[in-house]
């Protein structure tokens, strides 16, 4: 999982829905989540009574606030800035990063929780630091340069070889051993199934990297590739914008790719990078989750990856040292409006509990859409309700484990991505694996679960509604499939729940008409910022997208809103 | 029941009942021989003891009169359960008990006894079923052919496939299906059929429970590793420490690999320490980094002009041990105690990433790189740490493995050191108990030359040694390898295929 998101409450869930129908739908989840947890829960106490934790995230109240507004004094106070930038996810504090960089110094970023970087955060116990979300960045396209030259500032790029292409920092850099896929009883290397495969499998999965070689080069009228990064900047070809009107499944139904084992890799992959399922996955996101991918390096090879035990709550925080004066954490949004010279927005905050409003200039909202909804319901603009309905996001449940011991399994040993073949979870990732240390018994898991199989919205229900002891559950029993006896051996288990984890690439909302209506900025004074105006949710377009707005907002040139 | 049936039924309890008898004797002779050394004396001992303490059961024999088939079955039930347990009592004995010759030679007494009673009494409960030369023409011919498949099958299948605890507890079950047959077909004929059933039903559960754990109590006792005596076996937080012991020698081993052996460790040691340090007449200031034996500090300290000697040591076990036990510490010379010498237990990369001190020599003497995480260790990001902490004229020394039997590896370690910038100079000594062994020194910038001098009393090193050991040979000529780093770990997966070979 990869990518931002600050806000993860639902968004009133209820309202400009099929209220009759989705009440039904969500009754039938509900009951199914309650019985369960009441036939599953009693057991609890036997097995893995001796495992300690809580669900520790996120934090529900705060976002309620946003939705209710409830018990929010009136504004007391004015404070005046040039830029203010709404939520502190990867997004806006590369808007920051960017303004600081043109030498701008009055701005502010207000980020409702405790802490910024959105779905980069962390957690730290006495063993490791740990991801409560996106947990690395694959090796970038040497040409990307706005990317590169933050890297190398932050010192993950020592230099550049003779060639020019860059030198990772190799403590950031994926140790070996790297991934390994539990597959027929046992741990096999890489995540492609390869164990007990049939040739005609085997030959199938050559042909699917083979085309997926040729989309990585391949180049549309206008010039450009057809599958980029930042998202932007791929062809408008409609040879390639056409695949996003269908589904991945119904492109590899055409191309005839049958394969159990392809189609669960590929299913996997989709459920690892956006939450969603190969049906519910538009075919153009489907390949630029493998055509995409340009990287390339001195000391390390396209694909290769880097990681941190906190996962890229340590670019985060690179990011927010830069401009750590500028921000504002506990500070929540809960309105917007635009006058003819500024734009005033309420900020309520949750530590001392008062009000008030910064007058900016302009204002840049690096929040979700279903956040944004709410914050500009008194400003004027073309969105609709249907532009934001189009936006859908993934549920996601997030567990960290400490155990004291791994049991030992037939195949590879532990790795950094371990995955388990027809898990409905993307498996786990060892937290310890960049330490340098001697192992110690004692490692921290953080294991993935996107709550795919109904509609987000009455997963995010079921979710909330499902108790400690029912994830407990749901992930012991899980990696006791894999690791028989693993049980006994874990100490705690922490929970996190992301209600709007990241966007979904569902077909049609990439290259569709919404996304492009809900990024235009509104009298070139509200501009917007996030992954969920990529349609992909990964650190690099949140980068971007970041970058971009900020650079929008200061232009000189007056915007008329085609931009 | 029809004669016939009878017959064959206690006909082929004497087939299991030999064949159990002869795999118990077996089992004990292998155990000795794994546990004390010495086969010959071991097998033969246990062979004679097993035999006459048959005799002693046979001669017992006569002291049953009534309920022959009760006390048969009664037998079989104790066979059963002393043999079937005997190989894991011996082995967890073994590190409990003093005297454990003792121990071994009155289980395998009892068991003897025991299976002397056996045949004595089978005879007599068939004694008037048959002709009395038929009799003895049958259960004789049954024994022997039993001892046959046992002898046979020991060997060639039981000891490679169910392995010795196993082994034993499959034959302690067959034992008590005899009895449980017998039992179960002659219940009209028993006396205590309710207590025997009893006896023989926890028996059966009690074996099936040790045959289902025995990998569990295996690695309790990894005892049968060693072909010496053990005299210390702990488990620290970090590995398994063994030393064994026999009259020639002390070998210890960690996680099961043969760190030095008395015998021969000053080969190891002298090729570790003075090729580079006799080349360094103004070093000060010494790093250890591994090591926690003391041996290479003792070497060291044989250097009137050092005055600092650091090693850093992960496991505190490990040192203090080398520290305080008299026999251990005779070894380094009490090393650990001297005034110069200052020992730190933390991580080796952890500690180095974060001093910054420079040092004249530094020794870097971790165990082969078999796993990713101590792989590591060897990794380029790892020697650049260390070119930190080397002065601009020191010398960095490390155990290379063995390029003999693994050039690919001993060349890599060369390779990446050389890809941090260091100059190198491989070398090579014969160790006896390890083999063919490498080293690689790397130094900043000056040329390497012979030392002149090196301390009195080396029983290896010298001028003319060491222009044999930068020789190297065709069969250890340097190979073309990648350089081994935090993200591809080459040197291990090199390690693991050179080696298998030879394991």
């Amino acid at each position: 999982m990869s990518g931002q998101n600050t806000y993860n409450q639902s968004a009133n869930l209820l309202s400009r829905l099929n209220r009759k129908a989705f009440l039904l739908r969500a009754g039938i989840g509900l009951t199914a989540a309650i019985a369960g947890g009441y036939l599953f829960n009693r057991k609890r106490s036997a097995k893995t009574a001796h495992i300690k934790g809580s669900i520790i995230g996120a934090n529900a109240k705060i976002g309620h606030l946003l939705r209710d507004k409830l018990s929010i004094p009136e504004p007391s106070t004015t404070e005046e800035i040039e830029y203010l930038i709404i939520g502190g996810g990867i997004s806006g504090l590369a808007a920051a990063r960017e303004l600081k960089r043109q030498g701008i110094s009055s701005f502010k970023l207000i980020e409702l929780d405790n802490h910024t970087g959105g779905n980069s955060s962390k957690g730290k116990n006495e063993i490791s630091a740990y991801p409560w979300g996106a947990h690395y960045l694959p090796i970038p396209d040497p040409s990307d340069s706005s990317i590169i030259s933050f890297l190398t500032e932050i010192g993950c790029i020592t230099g550049f070889s003779p060639e020019g292409l860059p030198i990772y920092n190799e403590y950031h850099l994926c140790f070996d051993p790297e991934e390994r896929l539990y597959i027929r009883g046992q741990w096999q290397e890489g995540l492609i199934p390869n164990l007990g495969l049939s040739l005609e499998e085997r030959t199938e999965i050559e042909r699917f990297f083979k085309l997926m070689e040729y989309y990585k080069t391949a180049k549309g009228i206008d010039g450009k590739y057809a599958f980029a990064i930042p998202l932007k900047d791929s062809s408008s070809d409609p040879t390639f914008i056409n695949l996003d009107k269908i589904s991945f499944i119904t492109f590899l139904e055409k191309e005839k790719f049958r394969s159990k084992h392809l189609l669960w890799y590929l299913n996997y992959a989709c459920k690892d990078d956006f939450g969603s399922t190969l049906n519910e996955t538009s075919a153009w996101a489907g390949i630029h989750y493998f055509a995409s991918r340009k990287g390339k390096a001195a000391n390390a090879k396209n694909g290769d990856l880097l990681t941190w035990p906190e996962g890229n709550a340590w670019l985060a925080e690179q990011l927010r040292s830069q401009v750590a004066d500028h921000i504002s954490v506990n500070s929540v949004a809960f309105n917007v409006s635009v006058n003819n010279d500024s734009v005033l927005t309420s900020v309520y905050n949750t530590v001392d509990h008062k009000s008030k409003i910064i007058k900016a200039r302009k204002v840049l909202l690096a929040t979700p859409q279903f956040v944004n909804q709410r914050l500009l319901h008194e400003v004027n603009s073309d969105r609709s309700t249907s532009v934001y309905e189009q936006f859908s996001y993934a549920p996601w449940m997030i567990a960290n484990i400490t155990i004291h011991q791994l049991p030992v399994s037939k195949g590879i040993g532990l790795c950094w991505d371990n995955v388990m073949f027809e898990s409905d979870s993307v498996g786990y990732v060892n937290a310890c694996h960049q330490h340098v240390n001697q192992n110690e018994n004692k490692k921290i898991l953080t294991y993935y679960l996107p709550l795919t199989g109904k509609e987000p919205k009455i997963q995010r229900l079921v979710a909330f509604t499902r108790s400690y002891n029912d994830w407990v559950d749901i992930v012991c029993k899980d990696l006791e499939n894999s690791h028989p006896g693993i049980t006994e051996f874990i100490e705690t288990v922490d929970i996190w729940i992301w209600g709007h984890g990241m966007v979904r690439p569902n077909p049609g909302f990439i290259w569709g008409e919404a996304k492009r209506m809900a990024s235009q900025p509104i009298n070139d004074k509200v501009f917007f910022a996030h992954t969920d105006l990529s349609g992909i949710s990964i650190f690099e377009e949140a980068f971007h997208q970041g970058i971009a707005a900020a650079k929008s907002m200061t232009s000189t040139e007056t915007h008329n809103g085609n931009s | 029941m029809r004669p016939n049936r009878f017959h064959l039924l206690l006909l082929f309890s004497v087939f299991v009942v030999a064949t159990c008898g002869l795999i118990y004797e077996l089992v004990a002779g292998t155990l000795a021989s794994y546990l004390l050394g010495d086969s010959v004396t071991q097998f033969s001992t246990i062979i004679g003891v097993y035999l006459f303490s048959m005799g002693i059961g046979s001669w017992f024999s006569k002291y049953f009169d009534k309920n022959l088939l009760s006390w048969f079955i009664q037998i079989e039930i104790l066979v059963g359960l002393i043999g079937g347990t005997s190989s894991t009592l011996l082995f967890f004995l073994f590190e409990q008990t003093e005297s454990f010759r003792l121990v071994l030679y009155m289980m395998v007494m009892l068991t003897g006894i025991f299976v002397g009673l056996e045949i004595p009494l089978l005879m007599r409960i068939l004694e008037n079923r048959f002709e009395f030369k038929e009799l003895v023409s049958k259960v004789f011919t049954f024994d022997y052919i039993g001892a046959l498949l046992a002898s046979v099958i020991f060997p060639l299948l039981l000891i490679p496939h169910l392995g010795i605890i196993r082994t034993s507890y499959f034959f302690g079950l067959l034992n008590i299906g005899v009895a449980l047959v017998v039992l179960i077909q002659f219940s009209k004929e028993i006396n205590w059929f309710k207590r025997l059933q009893f006896q023989a039903f926890v028996s059966l559960l009690l074996l099936l429970a040790g045959f289902v754990y025995a990998d569990r109590i295996m690695s309790f006792t990894e005892s049968m590793a060693y072909p010496d005596k053990i005299i210390y076996a702990k488990t620290t937080h970090y590995q398994r420490i063994i030393i064994t012991k026999n009259q020639r020698e002390l070998r210890l081993f960690l996680n099961g690999n043969l760190q030095f052996s008395s015998a021969d460790e000053y080969r190891y040691h002298e090729a570790l320490v003075h090729p580079g340090l006799a080349a360094l007449p103004y070093a000060k200031n010494v790093l250890v980094l591994g090591g926690g034996d003391g041996l290479a500090v003792r070497e060291i300290l044989k250097y009137p002009n050092i005055n600092r000697i650091t090693l850093v040591d992960l496991d505190k076990e490990m040192t203090s041990m080398f520290t305080q036990n008299s026999m251990l510490a005779n070894l380094n010379k009490h090393s650990f105690s001297n005034p110069k010498v200052k020992v730190i237990n933390a991580d080796a990369f952890t500690w180095a990433k974060s001093h910054t001190a420079q040092f004249d020599f530094i020794v870097v003497d971790f165990p082969d790189p078999s796993n990713f995480s101590i792989g590591k260790l060897y990794s380029n990001r790892f020697y650049q740490e260390i070119e930190k902490l080397l002065s601009p004229e020191g010398i960095v020394v490390i155990q290379s493995t063995s390029p003999y039997v693994a050039p690919k590896s001993f060349w890599c370690i060369d390779k990446t050191l050389q890809s941090v910038g260091f100059n190198t100079v491989p070398y090579h000594v014969y160790v006896p108990s390890f083999g063919e062994w490498g080293y690689v020194m790397g130094m900043k910038k000056h040329d390497y030359q012979l030392p002149a001098n090196f301390p009195a009393g080396l029983k290896y090193v010298n001028r003319e040694s060491l222009k044999q050991m930068i020789y190297f040979p065709a069969d250890m000529a340097k190979v073309p390898t990648e350089v081994n780093k935090l993200n591809n770990q080459v040197l291990v997966h090199y390690f693991e295929d050179e080696w298998a070979k030879y394991l």
